[in-house]
């Protein structure tokens, strides 16, 4: 089973934002205040960037872990596919906490018990039990809905936003845009997810630059959207978790229509909950393409992963700043490195195009 | 065999998806909970106190419809320490998802009043839309007070924020989250209705238990409690949190104006002998500020109106007119140059940067605003233009 091009661009242009509206606003808020919008520039651009050389490693036809085996040997091979395993699995952690908290912080209106979102990591477990290439359907059902949910929240909210806000630019100041920037990388793995896609899709002609295209039209409303976001809240945005539960709740209909706007953020959080575990699945995969398929191991793999999730989430349900900062500060360099660097890198394997009948 | 783990995955993605997607799985028990209409705030000794408004179901023998409430107070050292003790005292869990105003006592107002608001801008499940409002007095007296009008006082409070009382231009209602951003930006100042209650004449609550009273959190009510009405057209000013100072009514008008947001305002001016009344159908108001040369602000209203009423009688064609004539234009001209003149002196004096000119210079140049930030506002000279075009 392949993952068409449409399915591709789908993901890159629809998917790939929703990670970009919960934590990350309100996160960029604090670091940069009304210069919020630089540093997700600065950050778009270089994914898009990174996303070009991810699809132009397509081009040769091979899945990552047969062109390292081609470069290196199949010893080296391995231990790329386990150690870039072991970040996705990392780079999962935060999207699935953020989704926790969301939940339990908008659709309830009180502290729900642990068990409360526990159905979730049996989602996770089945998802990630699947293989990566199955999944380029979900995502042709998903964009629309994200497509749907996102203009709908735009629609109710910029009518609320005073843009003029944002100015003047610049006033963080250097350290304000890098701190930003630097700050943003945990919600960008975009660009090393296509990396565990290599192989399950064909290269096209121009599908490089296209799939960068695609990524910054999706930066676009990430951008758009933080705009609005910031318009509404301006100073006190550093307060506002879950951005784009927030903006909506000001349009004047809702006083008589009720909180219409719901429709659109469950849809928008149905979409975050299997984009939350991409990244966690690409693992999987990846583990799997190295290590054999057994036939029970995706499963067992994915029920103990999930297990791992549920647990390492329950501990951190009352310290998600914590984790917050130790993920983007002491510990933000894993994801350039990984997120940035390997990509390109990755263009220097050799490894020949595979013939296809 | 392939056929038996499917359909339990869809089994279990289907209870996954309705656990994921319901509100609450009855987590909130309803007759334990408080659902809180309003919150008065006042100044303790040692601390602070909280009023709460809280519905609670009406008696079966009431025919009519709408909404009872009893009122709690408690004290402590901090705002959540208050509803703490509300929780205690009554056993129900505060909900403050429905809470729609909050009314700072005028004593507690002359402190910074985000010692009062932290809880509120923390607070995850509040309503940050609510209205917020400074009142004569204690704020647990006006939210225990019972209304002439409606069930309970914040309801009738509540109707004084209207849209239709907003364009109307005689209150100017700012909600929790717009006074944050007023307090944390770069001007640091913001405005509050100031609400009255007054004695309604000849009146007495009819014991519809439609108040409570403080401290026992009693339901009580009853005959004997003189019915109020509220007022909110004048407006308190604050800068850095703290009221310096209040708009009479007739600048809380001007200052609705120069907002644009009068739709169906009324405004006498004398004509001759006489006093006019017009009624301001299109308002377009504004501030701008201007750094060439010495900081010079211009605060210009332009309104279309027409003549609603005279003090005096007039003959049968005349009353069909609606024109304004060139005097009363003249005179409103007047009037509102007056009255903008008035209400720059007192955002002046007061300190409050009531017209937002620290936000527009910071908007407009970091530059200007790290040199001016500290006395742009007893610096700038002010110009006044005002604009009346009578319809017809």
């Amino acid at each position: 089973m392949k993952i068409s091009k449409r399915q591709l661009f789908f993901f890159l242009a629809c998917l790939a934002p929703l990670g970009k509206l919960v934590v990350l606003p309100t996160a960029l808020a604090a670091y940069s205040k009304n210069d919020l919008l630089l540093p997700m520039l600065a950050q778009y651009l270089l994914q898009a960037a990174v996303v070009f050389c991810a699809l132009l490693l397509a081009k040769r036809g091979l899945g990552l872990y047969e062109l390292a085996a081609q470069t290196f040997g199949k010893i080296v091979a391995k231990i790329l596919d386990t150690v870039l395993c072991a970040f996705l699995f990392y780079a999962s952690l935060l999207p699935i906490l953020e989704q926790r908290l969301f939940v339990q912080n908008i659709f309830y209106d009180t502290l729900p018990s642990l068990l409360a979102f526990a159905p979730f990591f049996l989602f996770a477990a089945y998802l990630m039990s699947k293989p990566l290439a199955s999944f380029g359907r979900t995502w042709d059902i998903l964009a629309p809905i994200a497509i749907f949910s996102l203009a709908g929240v735009l629609i109710l909210s910029v009518g609320s936003a005073d843009y003029a806000a944002l100015l003047p630019t610049g006033a963080a100041g250097g350290s304000g845009f890098l701190r930003g920037t630097m700050s943003a990388f945990p919600w960008f793995f975009d660009g090393v997810f296509l990396l565990a896609l290599l192989g399950k899709f064909n290269y096209e002609k121009g599908m490089a630059w296209q799939g960068a295209l695609c990524y910054l039209a999706g930066g676009a409303a990430v951008l758009f959207f933080l705009a609005t976001f910031y318009g509404i809240f301006q100073e006190t945005a550093v307060n506002q978790l879950f951005a784009f539960a927030q903006t909506s709740k000001y349009f004047s209909g809702i006083t008589v229509l009720g909180r219409i706007d719901y429709i659109f953020i469950i849809a928008l959080s149905m979409a975050l909950a299997f984009y939350c575990l991409l990244p966690a699945q690409a693992g999987v995969d990846l583990l799997l393409h190295a290590y054999g398929k057994p036939r029970y191991l995706p499963t067992i793999l994915a029920v103990v992963l999930a297990l791992v999730y549920f647990t390492v989430t329950s501990l951190a349900d009352f310290r998600f700043e914590a984790v917050l900062k130790t993920v983007s500060g002491p510990l933000v360099w894993i994801f350039p490195v990984f997120t940035v660097a390997l990509p390109p890198l990755c263009l220097l394997l050799r490894g020949k195009r595979r013939e296809i009948s | 065999m392939r056929t038996v783990p499917m359909k339990l995955y869809v089994i279990l993605a289907a209870v996954v998806l309705f656990t994921f997607f319901s509100n609450d799985f009855g987590l909130v028990d309803i007759q334990k909970t408080a659902i809180i209409l309003a919150v008065g705030l006042d100044k303790q000794e040692n601390g602070f106190s909280v009023t709460a408004q809280i519905a609670v179901p009406k008696g079966t023998d009431r025919t009519t419809g709408g909404t009872s409430s009893v009122e709690i107070e408690a004290e402590g050292d901090t705002v959540s320490a208050c509803i703490a003790n509300i929780y205690a005292k009554t056993g129900w869990v505060p909900k403050f998802v429905f809470c729609d105003l909050i009314v700072i006592g005028a004593e507690a107002a002359k402190e910074d009043v985000f010692s009062y608001l932290n809880y509120f801008t923390r607070n995850k499940y509040m309503n940050d839309s609510c209205m917020l409002a400074v009142c004569e007095g204690k704020a647990q007296e006006l939210v225990s007070s019972a209304s002439a009008i409606d069930d309970a006082s914040s309801l009738a409070i509540g109707k004084l924020f209207s849209d239709a009382s907003v364009g109307s231009g005689r209150v100017m209602p700012v909600t929790l989250k717009d006074f944050s951003i007023a307090y944390y930006g770069a001007s640091g100042s913001g405005y509050l209705p100031f609400v009255r209650a007054k004695t309604q004449e000849g009146s007495q609550s009819s014991g519809s238990g439609s108040s409570g009273s403080s401290g026992s959190g009693g339901q009580s009510g009853g005959a004997g409690t003189n019915e109020k009405v509220y007022t909110a057209d004048e407006t308190a000013l604050f800068s850095g949190g703290k009221m310096v100072g209040l708009l009479p009514e007739e600048l809380t008008f001007v200052f609705s104006l120069l907002h644009g947001q009068v739709k169906s305002g009324n405004l006498d001016a004398p004509e001759g002998n006489a006093d006019s009344t017009i009624t301001v159908l299109k308002d377009k108001g504004g501030v701008s500020l201007s750094m060439k040369g010495a900081p010079k602000a211009t605060l210009s209203v332009e309104i279309t109106a027409r003549l609603c009423c005279k003090s005096v009688s007039s003959d049968v064609e005349g009353t069909a007119k609606e024109e304004i004539s060139k005097e009363l234009l003249e005179s409103v001209g007047t009037v509102l140059k007056e009255r903008l003149s008035a209400l720059w002196d007192l955002a002046k004096e007061s300190g409050c940067d009531l017209f937002g000119l620290k936000k527009s210079l910071f908007r407009s140049s970091l530059k200007k605003y790290a040199e001016w930030k500290d006395s742009l506002l007893g610096t700038v000279s002010p110009e006044f233009r005002v604009k009346v075009t009578s319809v017809n």
